[in-house]
Parts: C-alpha cells; structure tokens; sequence
C-alpha cells in the first residue's frame, strides 16, 4: 500500500514537472532580427523592400501624385469620393489630424528607415554589387526627402530655406527608440543638401541599366527636378540634357500608348512597378471610373479641357457617368515617376531663363513634345508657354502644385485666392508626430 | 426498438447492482413543500452505497435498503436536498422545500466546486434554466443582464458574430479585454478567426442547451488561480453531466419569426430633389448639374423624380429592401442516465437561424457525449466530447459599400430594379447608375460562406489516494477547423474593379489548442470544526494556428466558383503562429466552525508570448469570510436568515497580445515586382511582459426572512499596472508604435444582487434584480493620445475610448453656418486654468478637442420576474444600459445637410433655410462641408432599456402526460428583445460597428445593422 502510494505520487509528480522549454517558441512567418542581415542576398532582398515601400499607395503608389494635383486645383477638376482625407486636401482646407497627412509622413520615413538599413550594411554586399546597392538605397533616400520636404515644408523659393523649418533627417537606421530617435525638423536647405547629396552620389554609383529598378538617369532625372525646384535652373539644365544627351530613351510615338502599360516603355525613366500579386496604382484608385479599376472619385471638369487644342492627343479623357483621366486607367499598369518628355520641357524652360541653348533650343525641346502629342510645331516660345505646355504634358501627374509653388502662382478657385505660399498649401506635421516628438514644431495655419 | 434497448440496458443496470437477500423495497413520493406537485426526476440515493433511483413522472420511486438504519438522500435541483432515516415503514413520502436560490447552492471555480456559502470571492452564476432556448447565436447573448457587473454587447445584428463582453470595465488599452473562457477546464478559443474586419464568434460553435452552468469569476480572489490571463474575469462553462437513475429523454424544438428592433426614417423622392437643389444652389452650382444627377439615379428616366403623377414616378425605401423578416428553428435532443458505476450525457442540436439581414444565416448542427465511470472505489475516468458543424452566410463589414444597411446611402430616386436589365439598378453594365455600389447585387451575385468545424473535448482520471486526498489528470483540446470561401461574380465589377471578371477566395484556418490540468485536491475536516480543501497542480496550454489562403481572379463564368477555374491566381499566402503557457497554482481554502473562511492562491505562469528577461509571473490572492449568521449571537433573531461578510485581494494578469511581441523581427513579405523582399518590422522589447491588475473587493451576503430576500452587495477597485500598450514613437524612426509595459488605469465599481420570494405557494412568484456601476479611468499613459476611429480616444484622467473632439455649438441662426466651441482654455494671471471660452466659431480648427461623450455605461443592469401558477410559468426579463455615449460615424454622409449625394435622414428637413430659423441642421451646401466635420454633433445617449425575454409556457398536467407514456410536456413563447425604451435616433441604441470596433473605439455606429427582435413558439417534452 505505501509503496503503490510511493509510486503514484511520483508519476503525479512527474506530470506535474518538466515542461519549461516549452515556452521557448520561435517565430515563423518572421524571422529574428539577428539573422535578417548576414549575407549579400539578405541585404539585396531589403533593398527590394525599400522598393516596396516607396510603391505603397501612400507614397509614390500615387496618394503623393494624387494630392498635388488635388491641393492645386483651381476648378479644373473635383474630388467627388467619401474619403475625408483626400476630400479636405482638395478643399485646401487640411485638418490638423488628417488620415493622409499621417500616411504619407509614416511611409515615407518607413522607406527611408529601410535604405537607412541597407546604407548601413553595405558591408556585406559582394564587392561587384556594393555600388550599384549603394547608389540605390541613397536614389531612394534622397526621392523620398524630396517628397516629404515638398509636402511638409514652405517650398524653396518661398523665404529663407536656411531658417525655414524643413522635415527631420535621420540618415541612421533605428535598432531601437531611445532619446535620440526623438528629432526636430533640419532647415529647409539643410534637407536639400542632403537631398542634392544622395541624388549626386547615386548618379555616380549607378549602372546605366537596371531593369526597373534606380539607374543612372532616374538619379538625374530626379535631381533636375530638385534643381529646378530650388531655382538652379543651370545644374536643372544639365541634369535633365544628361537624361537626354544619354540617348537611352526615347518618347513613345502616340502620347496615349505612353499610358496604361504593365511595363516600362523607351520613355519610361523611372516607374513604380504594379502586378496583379503586388503593389497598387493609386492613381488609378483614384482617378478611374469603377469600370476601369477605380473608385471614381476624381472628375476632370470643363475648365481643364478648354486647356487644349482641337487636335492635342493629350486631350486625353473618357466619360463614365463623369470625365475622367485616360491616364490612369488600368489598376495594374505602372505609375509613373519620371518621363523623358518632362527632361525635354525642363531642359526648355531652363535653358530659356538662361538664355542659353544647352543640348537644345528651348523652342525645339518644346516642338518635341509638341510633334509627339499631335499639335503643330510652335514658332517660338515665352516661359508662359513653355509652362502650359508642361502642365498639359504632365498633367494629374503630380507636378502641379510643385509647378505652381516654383513659379509663385497664385490658385484662382471660385472666388478664393491662394497665393503660392499660402500656408494651406502645406500639409500639417501630422497631428500625431506633433504630440509623440515635443521637438517638432507645427506649421504655420495648423 | 427503443423500448428493447431501454430494457436491456436496465436489466443490465439491474444485474449490475448486487441484490442482497436482507433487502426489502421502500416506495414512496416525492412532492414540492410549496405547492404539493408531485416532482418528477428527483435523484434518490442510499448513503454510503452507490445505489440510487429516480422519481417518475408522477413523483413516485421505489428503491432496495438494506436495512432500517438506512439512510436516503432526496436531491433535486432548485430543492434543498433532504436525508432520512428509512425506519421501518416501506412507504415514504418526502416534501422536498424549494431551494431555488439558495446559498447553498454549489458553485464552479477553478479546478473545484465550492458551496455558495462558503465563498470568498465574487461569482456570478447563470445556471441552465436561464439560458436554455433563449433564441439568440451564442452564449453570452442569452446570459445578457443576468450576471451583475458583467456587460455583454452584440454589435449589430449579424449573425454569428463577435459579441463583446467586459467584465468590470476594460482592464487594457491595448491587450486583450474579453475574459478567458473555459469549458470544463479547457481555455478555449474565443479570438475571430475572420479574414475580414467584420468578426466570426467561436463561442458560436457551442450549443449552450448542453450548459449547466455559466460561472463568472470576477475578483481577484475567484480569478487569480488562472493568473496571468484573468485580469479581464474568468467565464467557466460547465456541461451537463449524467445523473444515477432511469435514463430521461428531453426533446426542445422552438421555431419563429424575428424582425429588426428599429429602423429609420429617409428623405423620400420629393424631398430628396428638394434639399439637393438647395443644397446646390446654396453652393453656387448649376441647378442643370444636379437635374442629370437626379435623372441618372433614375435610371435615366427624368419622370421618375420630377413627375409625382407619372406611372414611373419612383420613391424606394432602400431599408425596407435590406432589413427582412427572419426566421429560427432549433430542435435539440438530449439523453441523461446512469448506474451507480456508469453515468452519460449525451445529446444533439441543430439550429437553423435566417437573420434579419438579407442572405444572412446561420446554422449549427451539434453532439455531444459526456460520459463517467468509476472503475473501482478508487479510480473514475472519463470524457467530454463535442463536435460542431457551423455554417454561416456572412456579409460585409458595416465599413463596406456593398454591406446591406449601406443601401440607406442611396438616393429613393432610383427604383430597386433597373427596367433596362431586369435586375437590380446599377448591376453592371458599363454606366454608374446610383451614387454608389448596390448592395442587392451582392444578393445575387456573391457568396460569403464560413464552414467551421470545432471539437472541444477532454478525457480524465481521478484516483483517490487516501481518504480526502485525490489526484486529478485531465487532457483537454480545442480543435477549430474553418474554412471561408468568398466568391464575387463579374456583376459585381463596380466594388470589385479591379478583378472584373470575378474574383474568390478561400481560406483556411486550423487551431489545435490543448491542455493538461494535473492536480492533487486534499479535503478534510478536522476535529468537526476546522475543514480544509486544499489544491495543488499544473498546466500547460498550447496552441497553434496554421492560416493558408488561396485567391482567383478572371472565372470563365458565374457558374463557376472554386479558384480552380481562375485565370489568375493573385494572391496566396500560408501562415503559422503558436503560444504556449506552463503554470503552478496552489489554493487552500480553509473554514473553522463553518463561520470564518479563509482562502489563499497562488498561480506562477510563464508564456512564450513574454520577453525572455520576464517570462514567468506570480500571482497570488487571499480572500476571507465570515459567516455572521453562523455566530451564536445571532442564533435568537429570526430576521436575518444568513449573513456573510468578506474580502479579498490579490493579483491577476492580461496576456492577451499577439505572439512574438518582444523580439526584434524581420518580415519577408517587401516583394516588389515578382521580387523578393524584406523589411524591419518590428523593434525588439526583451522586458516585455504581462500587464498586471491589483484588485481588491468587499463584499455582503445576506439572506432574510427565511433567504425569502437574498443579496449581494459588492464594492471594488482594479487597478492595473504595466500596462501593455501600443506606445507611439516618432515615425521618423520608420516604427508607428512598440508594445510596452506603461501606463495605469483604474476601474472601480459597485454591484448590488438582490433575490427576493415574493410569493410562495400555489402561486410562486420570485424576481431577481441586479445592478452595478463601473468607473474606467486612466490614470498615466505618459501623456500619450492613443487615437482611435472618428473621435474615439484613450487620454489621461478619462475613461477609456472616450469621444475627444470639437464641441458642436448649434447652426448660426444668421447664415446657417455650423458653429462650434472654440473652448479655448482661459488662463489667469498665475497660468492656471480658469475655464474655457465658450464663444463659438465656424471654423472647426479654431475649436479644441475636449470631451464629449463616453461610451463606456455607468450603469448596467437586468431583472426578472419568474412567475409560477399550477403548469402555468411567466417570466419576463429586462436589461438596461445607462449613461453612455454613442458616435455615429455615418452622421457625416447620412445626416449632413446635403453635403453629398447620399440619401438623408428625415431629420435634415428641419435644416436652417432663412434667416433667423433656429435649428440644429446647418445649412445645405453642397460639398461645402457645412457641419459635417466630425464633432459632438454626431454623438448621442445611448442609455435604453430593453424587455430582453418573455417567455410565457404551460406544463400538461402529470395525469395526462402520464397517458401519453411521457414524463413532461411544455409548450411555450418567448420574445426576445421585445420592447426597447431609448432616446437613440439610430436603428438600435446596442451598438458597436464591426468595423470599427477596438479597445478604444467603442460605441460607434456606422450603419451598424439593429438586432433581431424574435418570436418563437416552442416543446419541451420529456420520456
């Protein structure tokens, strides 16, 4: 009897003990930070990511693109969906907390945390593909600083960019939050410089050819853009002659066949990649009606179309119920980020502020883009034309309130004047960051 | 056939009993001391033996005794058990003394029973009588207003979902706030497994006819022997189980009708046309632009709106097409029995419930088998088992265009079928006809199943070591097998735009969860005076859930639905994910003189969810009693029949976050192109751990006159500490938010229970009320607003999910400008907070967010009145909530002065139009934005109070059920949800969209669907 007692209170004991390793469960759909980033592929494959990243709907997906037509509009077009963030941009009228304000800050610095990542283990990489990663991840970096201080910040031109508030840089990736992680906004120029610098050393690092992944000439391209914006017409001229000069693209035949394409076309300098497993055209969410892939939200009016002429093929537009974009209108087709025929209108207008003929005449740069969309060769040009032709080249495309805000226009909409640097204009740090970062220091209006 | 096996297997029962040749036969019946019934089914056991019988139908047993010494136990439920010496008549009649709520009562808790009187703790038990055939999905529905301080809440009406439960507020503002549930001893799963953000329900799989009891434990004392998970209470379900005796048959079967409990009053046609003219012209926009609106809804037809006499002319009531009357039937049939070695449970259930949504339903077809068998005097073995198949037609998120309460949003100008196609208006055909996507087209031309397949079982041995020492062994599993399968055909194109040939789904979720409770249980009493029930074990639950997910795009036709003929196959993904949990526990509970209690425990638990510098946890609990009534001085005064003071106090936890929460991880999901890709994903926190809650109660129990009025009265105070929370972090680090333990809240509260006899006799009459408060605060978040939806918000010294936001100041009786509070805070001199300016503005940005609403109760309550006369039985059940705050995040394009195309509730007819006009609607600008921004102008009580059950049933007498071979027959009807008494505007004041629905955002409506309010007519039949 005490011996059975003796033996079932040891195999209840037994049961009782023994399972403490158990707990020790390892994650499997993620994996352990420690052994993300060991070899060459593991940080290839990150760069991809930083790719991924920049390719969500609110970032170059198309919500950036989106909301600098919508800010900028002056009657041309109307916001008719239910989404309260898009619908205040268009009315100018941005809430401290609004959604897209948010977004767009949060993923744009999540891609910038990700080329930080890949910047800081370039050791890694096998020597024949360190620069071309290298080069990639800071084309990267320096496109989404470039975004962000065009959203956040009062444009270039507008006061004294050394003591206008730009957005933080954080050049470092984040291993954990601590007492640095809590940053304030670097001055305007300070974001440019190291906007200028990233796109500079990214030109130089990168192959000519690369899929569709960052080449040399998308470097370029962008940085014309940077220059142009901050009023260097000079080093915007030879960035965008570069491009050209390159020979590597040419513009496609037809202004229409340039649109709605899964791949990249000759024109193509640099495009966000969308299939139908991965990534999302944002644009198309947004401008296409329900029967092309989209929610139908953004109608072109009257206004717009009285900007063309008779014949101009880039009177570009179907009706579905309402008007709206042919250039936005298949879910999968890629989103464009930069095309040979902006280099062509930049060169343009930066040679004629010159006066100089780098590469080209201003009125033959025009006449190329002119001959492609079907209308006749202008005579010559005047920076006022040379600017129409831009804005009908390169409509709902995401330059228009860049455009606007570079060349101090004012916004006529209804009976409501917006000068360029009206603060409305400029989205708010969003409401969020404001409270979580006591460093940051809000914009004017909000 | 049946009455051969039913005679086999009571000869074998009679075999199996040793028949001694002394024996001789006492018979007798057993009636109610109330009234004198005869009760049928009465458990009649020989002490000191395992032999036992049953009453029949008619009251009467017979039994074999040994001897005139010996004694027999008459037992029943809602009786006060009884035990008489047998002597040496051969007839016995017995009156057993109805006990309905008494104290003495046994309750479950965790790995034991105790008896009610002896408690420490505070639970609130539902028992089976209370919750069978009450005609809703799943358990905590039909348990709603019954247990104090336990507030249950059905989102909207859709069937098979979510329901949330808070037991004593919210403990977390970003771990898990529904309690653990456990059903017979296996925690379960209760999480959604749904692949959208409108929730499915596992407990929905249970059939909570087989119930005996609901048990929720609420203070630390009941819930800290499940440690770190209890912080948020504890439900523990227990089954029905067999019973020594002739084996009863039960058959239920209840059909009926339901209907939604409100609905809302739309614009018609005229007026309609009417505001959005206005509305235009007000904006200074062309009357032509909203005449060919008007005409295109009217599927092109401008008689349709302009001409009220035409044959065309069209004024649709979109609600009346979505909210349809639903139906329910259930049929459940149940067999109980046992010999004195060998007892069983086993029943089967089907439930079929069409809702009162358009093509949602539910059904459920169940068994079970609970069986127990003692092998010898020392070991007894046994097991539960449960098999469920679920089956439900869900529907989209309330946050979907093609969810049917969003119809409401379409303009009446548009009639429901398009004459041009025969089928419904806006069915594709190249050209938008309504504003937005028709949800009548998912009717036909979707489908949105969900296939579950659960088993919940257990299999235990009990070996009885010495005399009071016992060792209990338990393997238990949760098995849920689901399988989603969506399919939207091409006519569905315009919410589906980018797959517009079609597009399905399928996916599948498998979670097997198991446990092991092992534990040695020591029950003495000492010298007659000190009694000890002392606990001791383990147990390891382990789980894990493996996800894989398959979707199509491009079928060749309608016809064909699996993803096996699609073009594309889009998207794909499989997914693994698993927790475990290893815990010690110990409880001792002692009694001296059956007046003073004490009770200790202890629970050590470690989980893999924890960071490794924190895995393990400690979680004690001490409570004690004293019976006052017990006392001696208290043995002269008749009045106070029972009085029992306690305390208690101790430590639970919260666990409940995702698994891998505390390491730093990489994700592979950043392919771009066909590429792949990885991202950072997560930072690392290795301190992460439990969150744990502090909670101290004091109670009194009373029972007077004879326990004719018996109560509870209970006050409390949890205070949580390390809160897990989602703690913000600047986004320029690339990181929204890292889980940490920070912050504090508070809950604290007061409950009161009273039972009272009011009559008894022939006429019986007993009414059982409860009431409780609970105040939610949050003490420190370090200064974070953690943001929810609309203008839901967790902030400092509020309760949780309060509503933060611009405070609507009325309409501008000059312009019809929507005015707002600036509430500017108004400092003096030395920079203190004096006020706030309550001057108004019309523009929003200049008006501070403060608080205007909460959605959390400050009352919750329930009653009911039992009714008893002869066969007749009546009772009737009210539920109430009180004092909160409901958002209606659809106030903005359903109430917003024609700002936009959608329809408009009636209530924007009485808008500002001239000067002078005071009213709260602005006036209507057409995308202008007058009022529309989110603000206290879209928020309401939500208090109401709800006739939740009626149920009125009569019991053939035993003479002529007795003629029929049947041992009871009932019939009866019950209303649910019968009657609601609200000041709420909206479909149903019980509301908490599926779509926005978190620890933070509570309370919003966003074309939520009301609940069903349901007619049954059903059996109860016994053999």
């Amino acid at each position: 009897m005490k011996k059975r007692l003796i033996y079932i209170s040891l195999l209840a004991s037994s049961l009782l003990m023994g399972c403490g390793n158990k707990l020790d469960i390892k994650p499997v759909n993620d994996i352990d930070a420690s052994t993300a980033l060991t070899t060459s592929g593991d940080i290839e494959a990150l760069l991809v990511g930083a790719y991924d990243s920049m390719g969500d709907g609110d970032v170059l997906g198309g919500n950036i693109q989106r909301d600098a037509e919508l800010i900028a509009d002056n009657g041309e077009l109307s916001f008719v969906g239910t989404f309260t963030a898009p619908r205040e941009i268009f009315r100018k009228k941005l809430l401290r907390d609004d959604q897209q304000a948010e977004d767009t800050w949060f993923d744009t610095y999540r891609t910038i945390n990700i080329a930080n990542n890949v910047l800081a283990n370039t050791g890694v990489v096998t020597a024949a593909k360190k620069s071309k990663v290298e080069g990639e991840a800071k084309f990267i970096r320096g496109l989404m600083y470039f975004e962000l201080i065009r959203v956040y910040a009062k444009t270039f031109l507008d006061g004294n960019p050394l003591s206008n508030p730009g957005v933080p840089l954080v050049l470092v990736p984040t291993k954990q939050v601590d007492g640095s992680s809590f940053v304030g906004r670097n001055s305007v120029q300070e974001v440019y410089a190291q906007i200028i610098k990233d796109l500079t050393d990214a030109e130089k690092l990168l192959p000519v050819s690369n899929g569709f992944f960052a080449t040399k000439n998308a470097a370029a391209a962008i940085l014309s853009r940077v220059y142009l914006m901050s009023g260097d017409y000079a080093n915007a001229r030879d960035a965008a002659d570069r491009v050209i000069a390159s020979k590597v693209y040419s513009l496609v035949p037809g202004f229409q066949d340039e649109f709605n394409t899964a791949s990249n076309t000759s024109e193509d300098i640099f495009a966000m990649q969308v299939t139908a497993q991965d990534g999302v055209n944002s644009l198309v969410t947004f401008f296409a009606s329900s029967d092309k892939g989209g929610r139908g939200d953004i109608i072109i009016e009257d206004k717009h179309l009285a900007l063309y002429d008779a014949n101009d093929t880039r009177n570009f537009f179907y009706v579905d119920g309402d008007r709206f974009t042919g250039k936005w209108a298949d879910p999968f087709a890629n989103v464009k980020i930069a095309r040979l025929s902006e280099m062509y209108l930049t060169r343009a207008e930066a040679n004629f502020r010159l006066g100089t003929k780098v590469g080209a005449s201003p009125v033959d740069d025009i006449n190329v883009v002119r001959l492609r969309a079907g209308v006749l060769p202008a005579s010559s040009v005047t920076l006022q034309s040379i600017l129409k032709e831009r804005r009908l080249e390169l409509a709902f495309e995401g330059h228009w309130i860049h455009d606007i805000k570079r060349t101090k226009t004012t916004i006529i909409k209804g009976t409501d004047s917006y000068p360029f640097n009206a603060p409305n204009l400029i989205f708010p740090i969003p409401l969020r960051e404001i409270n979580t970062n006591n460093k940051l220091v809000q914009n004017e209006g909000y | 056939m049946r009455k051969i096996l039913l005679l086999s297997f009571l000869f074998i029962i009679s075999m199996g009993a040793s028949v001694m040749a002394q024996d001789r036969r006492v018979t007798g019946k057993v009636t109610s001391s109330s009234d004198g019934s005869p009760l049928p089914g009465v458990s009649i056991t020989l002490k000191g033996s395992t032999r036992g019988t049953q009453t029949d139908a008619i009251g009467q047993y017979s039994i074999l005794v040994p001897s005139s010494e010996s004694v027999l136990t008459f037992s029943f439920v809602g009786f006060k058990t009884e035990s008489v010496v047998v002597g040496v008549k051969n007839k016995l009649n017995i009156s057993l003394e109805d006990d309905s709520q008494s104290l003495n009562e046994v309750v479950v808790v965790g790995y034991g029973t105790v008896q009610k009187s002896s408690l420490t703790g505070n639970i609130a038990k539902v028992s089976s009588k209370d919750i069978q055939n009450v005609p809703v999905n799943s358990i905590e529905q039909s348990i709603q207003g019954k247990a104090a301080g336990v507030f249950i809440e059905a989102g909207n009406g859709k069937l098979g979902q979510g329901i949330k439960m808070r037991i004593r507020g919210s403990s977390s503002v970003t771990a898990g706030n529904q309690p653990l549930y456990v059903v017979d001893g296996i925690p379960i799963i209760t999480d959604s497994q749904s692949n959208t953000s409108s929730p499915t329900n596992p407990l929905a799989d249970i059939n909570f006819n087989d119930v005996e009891s609901v048990e929720v434990l609420k203070d630390a004392s009941a819930a800290a022997i499940y440690g770190a998970r209890a912080s948020n209470g504890v439900v523990l379900i227990t089954t029905k189980q067999g019973k020594v005796g002739k084996t009863n048959f039960e058959l239920n079967y209840y059909t009926g009708i339901s209907n939604a409990t409100g609905h809302r009053d739309w614009l018609n046609t005229a007026e309609y046309v009417e505001l959005f003219k206005e509305a235009r012209a007000n904006a200074g926009l062309s009357l032509s632009g909203g005449e060919s609106r008007f005409t295109r809804y009217a599927v092109g037809e401008r008689e349709r709106w302009e001409n009220p006499a035409s044959p065309k002319y069209t004024s649709t009531n979109w609600e009346d097409q979505v909210l349809v009357q639903g139906d329910v039937k259930q049929l459940d049939l149940n067999v109980r029995g046992g010999n004195d070695k060998t007892i069983f449970y086993a029943s089967g259930g089907y439930n079929k419930t069409n809702g009162i949504l358009i093509k949602n339903s539910f059904e459920r077809i169940s068994g079970r088998l609970n069986l127990e068998h003692k092998a010898t005097e020392k070991i007894s073995l046994g097991v539960n088992f449960s098999l469920a198949k679920t089956t439900n037609n869900r529907l989209s998120n309330d946050n979907a265009f093609s969810t049917p309460m969003q119809i409401v949003a379409l303009a009446p100008l548009s009639p429901v079928i398009d004459p041009r196609t025969g089928i419904p208006t806006d069915t594709y055909d190249g050209a938008n006809v309504t504003q937005y996507y028709n949800p009548l087209i998912n009717v036909d031309y979707s489908s949105n199943v969900t296939t579950v397949y659960r088993s919940i079982g257990n299999v235990f041995g009990k070996y009885k070591i010495l005399d009071g020492l016992s060792f209990r062994t338990e393997y238990g599993y949760d098995l849920l097998i689901q399988n989603e399968e969506t399919y939207y055909g091409t006519e569905t194109k315009r919410n589906n735009s980018t797959s517009p040939n079609g597009v399905g789904d399928n996916r599948f979720v498998q979670i097997f969860n198991y446990n092991t409770n092992n534990f040695f249980n020591y029950n003495k009493t000492f010298a007659e005076k000190h009694a000890v029930d002392a606990t001791l074990g383990m147990s390891y639950q382990e789980s894990k859930r493996d996800v894989t997910y398959v979707e199509g795009k491009a079928f060749p036709s309608s016809s064909y639905k699996q993803i096996i003929a699609a073009a594309q196959k889009t998207d794909g993904t499989s997914e693994e994910t698993a927790f475990a949990f290893l815990s010690y526990f110990a409880r001792v509970n002692y009694k001296l003189d059956n007046r003073y209690l004490l009770s200790l425990s202890g629970r050590v638990d470690g989980s893999s969810r924890f960071g490794a510098n924190s895995r393990y946890g400690f979680f004690p609990a001490a409570s004690a009693g004293w019976v006052v009534s017990e006392e001696n001085f208290m043995k002269d005064q008749h009045t106070l029949s029972f009085l029992k003071l306690r305390a208690s106090y101790g430590l639970t936890g919260n666990a409940e976050i995702q698994n891998f929460k505390s390491a730093a991880l990489f994700s592979g999901d950043a392919g771009y192109a066909g590429v792949p890709g990885q991202r950072p994903s997560q930072i690392a926190n290795p301190d992460l751990k439990w969150e744990t809650t502090a909670q101290a109660d004091l109670g009194i129990e009373f029972g007077l006159l004879k326990d004719r009025i018996s109560g509870e009265i209970d006050v409390y105070s949890k205070n949580t500490t390390d809160l897990l929370l989602n703690v913000n972090v600047p986004g320029t680090t690339g990181f929204k938010t890292q889980l940490r333990n920070t912050g504090k809240l508070e809950n604290k509260g007061f409950e009161f229970v009273l039972n009272t006899r009011n009559i008894v006799g022939a006429f019986n009459w007993t009414t059982s009320f409860n009431i409780a408060t609970n105040k939610n605060k949050i003490t420190d978040l370090q200064g974070q607003v953690i943001s929810g939806s609309f203008l839901s918000r967790a902030v400092e010294g509020q309760s949780i999910g309060v509503f933060y936001g611009p405070e609507y100041a009325g309409v501008d009786p000059k312009n019809g400008d929507a005015l707002y509070y600036k509430n500017t805070e108004v400092k003096d001199a030395n920079g203190n907070v004096t006020g706030r300016d309550r001057s108004t503005t019309n523009d929003i940005n200049d008006a501070s967010y403060v608080v205007i609403g909460n959605p959390n109760p400050k009352w919750i309550g329930g009653i009911t009145n039992t009714m008893n006369y002869k066969g007749i039985d009546l009772s009737f059940s009210f539920q109430g909530v009180f004092g909160n705050d409901i958002y209606n995040g659809g106030g903005k394009f359903m109430s917003a002065n024609g700002d936009y195309w959608d329809n408009q509730t009636k209530d924007q007819l009485t808008r500002w139009r001239k000067p002078g006009d005071i009213t709260n609607v602005p006036q209507a600008r057409f995308d202008s934005q007058n009022g529309t921004a989110e603000s206290s102008r879209y928020v309401s009580d939500g208090s109401y109070v709800r006739l939740k059950n009626v149920t009125i049933g009569y019991t053939l007498p035993a003479s002529i059920i007795k003629k029929l071979n049947l041992s009871k027959v009932r019939i009866y009807a019950t209303g649910q949800n019968v009657f609601t008494f609200t000041k709420y505007k909206g479909w149903d004041p019980e509301v908490n969209s599926d779509a926005y629905s978190t620890n933070v955002t509570q309370g919003i409506d966003f074309y939520s669907a009301p609940q069903a309010k349901t007619f049954i007519l059903g059996v109860n039949i016994g053999f």
